[in-house]
């Protein structure tokens, strides 16, 4: 992994948890079951938790939600206070630091883009979909990437290099954090609907268990559009966020149920 | 037609044949791309993302290349599933006129059309213009095709498609 950024320099000075030191070392004499250890540890996790909040600070404006970050670099932190060894005699922060900032990467990798794609091409990305999101509204369906180029003063291969992008884009992400709570598709259909409009559906009966396992939002995305016929982008507008968010949620449901559906008859 | 013989068992075993009957050389048109891979489920994102290049340079709207693409996806996933484990998986794109039209053939297992009342068929039918399977057999082998198509919105930007 490229590391050309100064990341070793301690977001916050060791002075600050100095108190906490001594706890390491009371952590190790206490025996394995010994039930003060959780309480210990509680109250290292939690003296830390700042160092936590700084490295996660660090990192946010990257598409990721800040709380999102703050809680994997808790887990990072949680993970650093285990597995710290207090007689080897280093010092906790030189070990906590690298350790929570590997996780806040991790989650970056695992949940982000998958792949390296430069700054430009995440902005393009971005740009590409306010502006499809824009003139969907205008033109009462979605945008063609010539439309798009035009709108944006780009060209048409720039819009195409953005698009594909967005391929590398996880499905877990940014819309995915942005727009997780689910309040908002109480509107519209209920699951009856969109299991009686599945009814003609042969294997109708292996297929419901597996659609009411999935997250709602999924669940509705699936019947509007394969029971209600909309498009992604009438959909998107509907459910708050991008079509091409919208497009990576149906992929990845359509692809969980073929999945659901192949496991059933080699069962 | 290629053929690699494995003799080193006391049967013949073909292992990479061709499905029957496929077009000659000379049979692929200018405006065709065509794809020869294995039929194997790993395989997926190589096919989808060629049918969503396909349809992004051809000025599909955005919508449509991301019914294109799953759409794909859901053909050759059931064709996949369908084919002779260890045989090749044909596609076929055509852009013409304002519709893009894919053809997705395998050596079938068995002599029968997929169902037009299964799910994934729902979701083939809802995604595309067109969508049809044909089974086809020689006695020997069976072969199986989906066709599916697509057209564009017709969109007045100069330079559009280009």
């Amino acid at each position: 992994m490229r590391s050309s950024r100064p990341e070793t320099a301690h977001p916050t000075s060791s002075n600050e948890y100095q108190h906490l030191a001594p706890l390491f070392d009371e952590l190790a004499e206490l025996p394995e079951d010994d039930p003060r250890r959780s309480e210990i540890r509680d109250k290292l996790v939690t003296g830390h938790l700042p160092l936590a909040e700084h490295i996660a600070q660090r990192f946010s404006g990257r598409g990721v939600a800040k709380e999102d970050l703050v809680q994997v670099a808790t887990v990072g932190l949680i993970n650093a206070v285990d597995r710290f060894d207090a007689e080897r005699g280093s010092d906790f922060l030189s070990f906590a630091v690298p350790t929570v900032m590997g996780e806040v990467r991790r989650h970056f990798r695992d949940t982000g883009w998958l792949v390296r794609v430069p700054r430009r091409l995440k902005e393009l990305h971005l740009s590409i979909s306010s502006a499809s999101t824009e003139l969907a509204q205008r033109l009462g369906r979605a945008p063609t990437p010539s439309e798009i180029a035009a709108h944006l003063e780009i060209s048409q291969d720039e819009v195409y290099e953005g698009l594909e992008a967005g391929n590398a884009y996880h499905s877990m992400s940014l819309d995915e954090v942005l727009s997780g709570d689910t309040d908002n598709l109480a509107l519209g259909d209920t699951l009856g609907e969109e299991d009686s409009g599945l009814e003609g559906v042969e294997n109708h009966e292996a297929l419901l268990p597996l659609i009411r396992e999935l997250p709602e939002r999924e669940r509705k995305i699936l019947g509007l559009r394969f029971v209600h016929n909309m498009t992604q982008t009438q959909i998107a507008e509907r459910i708050g966020v991008s079509q091409m968010h919208v497009s990576r949620l149906l992929a990845r449901t359509l692809e969980r149920l073929r999945e659901g559906l192949i496991g059933q008859e080699e069962e | 037609m290629v053929r690699r013989l494995q003799p080193n068992v006391g049967e013949v075993n073909v292992i990479d044949s061709e499905p029957p009957d496929l077009h000659t050389p000379g049979d692929l048109g200018l405006e065709d791309i065509e794809l020869r891979l294995a039929a194997d489920l790993v395989n997926l994102p190589i096919v989808r993302s060629v049918v969503a290049t396909i349809a992004t340079r051809a000025d599909f709207d955005l919508d449509a290349i991301a019914d294109l693409r799953l759409a794909v996806d859901e053909a050759c996933s059931t064709l996949i599933t369908r084919a002779v484990p260890g045989t090749v998986m044909h596609c076929r794109f055509t852009v013409s006129g304002d519709s893009l039209c894919f053809v997705g053939t395998v050596r079938s297992e068995t002599g029968a059309e997929p169902s037009t009342k299964s799910f994934g068929w729902r979701v083939l039918t809802t995604l595309t213009d067109s969508v049809h399977s044909r089974i086809s057999s020689n006695g020997q082998f069976h072969r199986l095709d989906i066709e599916l198509a697509k057209r564009r919105v017709v969109v007045e930007v100069p330079g559009a498609g280009a």
